[in-house]
């Protein structure tokens, strides 16, 4: 997942709507100049959920990032901006950051609705490594009584052990009997073949 | 689901090369060290404070007082290179934690979390950076003193 310091590779930044709530003018100061840095344009500055709540009701919103703040508000914040129905904004991927990440906030930031967690102190390298994972990774998202976000199954590893699954496109544990033809050789090389990716 | 934006707004021509991006962003970064420096010592000194008032014994509220001042300036010192006082404010919130979690009550290790906090201050460099790391090695093995209990109870 790493990016190349040296790569040449760009992106930019520019025309996206970026949502910073920090309720420390120092901490929401510093994603301002990381961001500022990758050349965003448009950012809106929040100190507290309230002021928060009020951006994303008036303007689309293309990443959030947010502090989970020592009191849990930022989790409070994007729980309620994934079951708030505004739309496109209740889909927005949110970066979660944390001065101090004990396990209990790890799941705290998981069942919130993040789409990701970052801990202090952060550098704009792992900042953008991040933004840019985020906007790669094309996690399905999961809307039901007890949660709201993306999925939370980062790797896929199957059904847990003895389960069957309770997605629609779960694979059963067993491999069964194959039901179509095997492959032709021009076929596998034809995807393993090496593509120029494009960030 | 209505399909993110941020992907397409990314591969938008123009931008920045990611190593430009990053120099950018640090240079910013850069020019917070005088205000990070003066925000670090003043939540030191808010931990002082918090400390001075530290009841005889276990006390919740308290230590949700002490966390609410020591955890958020977690990440402001490594913007002006006192990395090691965010290693030792994140050693402090965790024994906080711990100490929440498991009831108990340890005065001096907090003090000494504190004391540690004003000595990283005051003397990091480079020239120090061994006793920096025994300072530091200190303080994790007070913090983690609680640790056991606290993931046996968890």
């Amino acid at each position: 997942m790493g990016l190349d310091a040296k790569s040449r590779a760009r992106f930019n930044l520019e025309r996206a709507s970026v949502l910073l709530l920090d309720s420390t003018p120092m901490g929401l100061e510093i994603l301002v100049q990381v961001l500022t840095g990758f050349g965003c344009k448009v950012l809106h500055r929040a100190n507290d959920n309230e002021e928060a709540r009020d951006i994303v009701q008036r303007y689309a919103v293309d990443l959030a990032i947010v502090d989970a703040s020592p009191t849990g508000e930022g989790y409070e914040f994007v729980s309620w901006l994934r079951r708030s129905g505004i739309e496109p904004n209740c889909y927005t991927p949110v970066l979660l950051t944390a001065g101090h990440t004990p396990t209990h906030a790890v799941g705290q930031a998981r069942d919130c609705g993040a789409d990701f967690i970052m801990k202090k102190p952060l550098t704009p390298k792992a900042v953008l490594e991040r933004v840019v994972w985020i906007a790669r990774e094309g996690r399905k998202f999961v809307d039901c009584d007890t949660y709201v976000g993306p999925d939370r199954r980062i790797k896929n590893e199957g059904v847990p052990g003895g389960g069957q699954g309770r997605r629609r496109d779960d694979l059963p544990p067993d491999v069964g009997e194959a039901v179509m033809p095997n492959m032709d050789q021009d076929t596998i090389d034809g995807l393993l073949t090496t593509r120029k990716v494009k960030l | 689901m209505p399909k993110r934006q941020l992907g397409a707004l990314l591969r938008t021509p123009g931008g920045l090369p990611l190593a430009e991006a990053v120099e950018r962003a640090t240079a910013n970064l850069g020019t917070l060290a005088g205000a990070c420096v003066a925000e670090i010592g003043q939540s030191i000194d808010r931990a002082e404070a918090c400390i001075a008032r530290c009841p005889p014994g276990f006390d919740e509220g308290f230590l949700v007082d002490l966390y609410g001042v020591v955890s958020p300036p977690i990440g402001v010192a490594s913007v002006c290179g006192l990395g090691a006082i965010d290693v030792a404010l994140h050693s402090l919130c965790d024994l906080v934690d711990h100490l929440r979690s498991t009831g108990r009550w340890d005065i001096e290790a907090m003090q000494v979390h504190v004391q540690a906090l004003k000595l990283l201050l005051h003397t990091e460099s480079a020239q120090n950076a061994q006793q920096t790391e025994a300072v530091l090695s200190g303080l994790r093995q007070v913090s983690q003193r609680y640790a056991a209990a606290a993931k046996a109870g968890a």
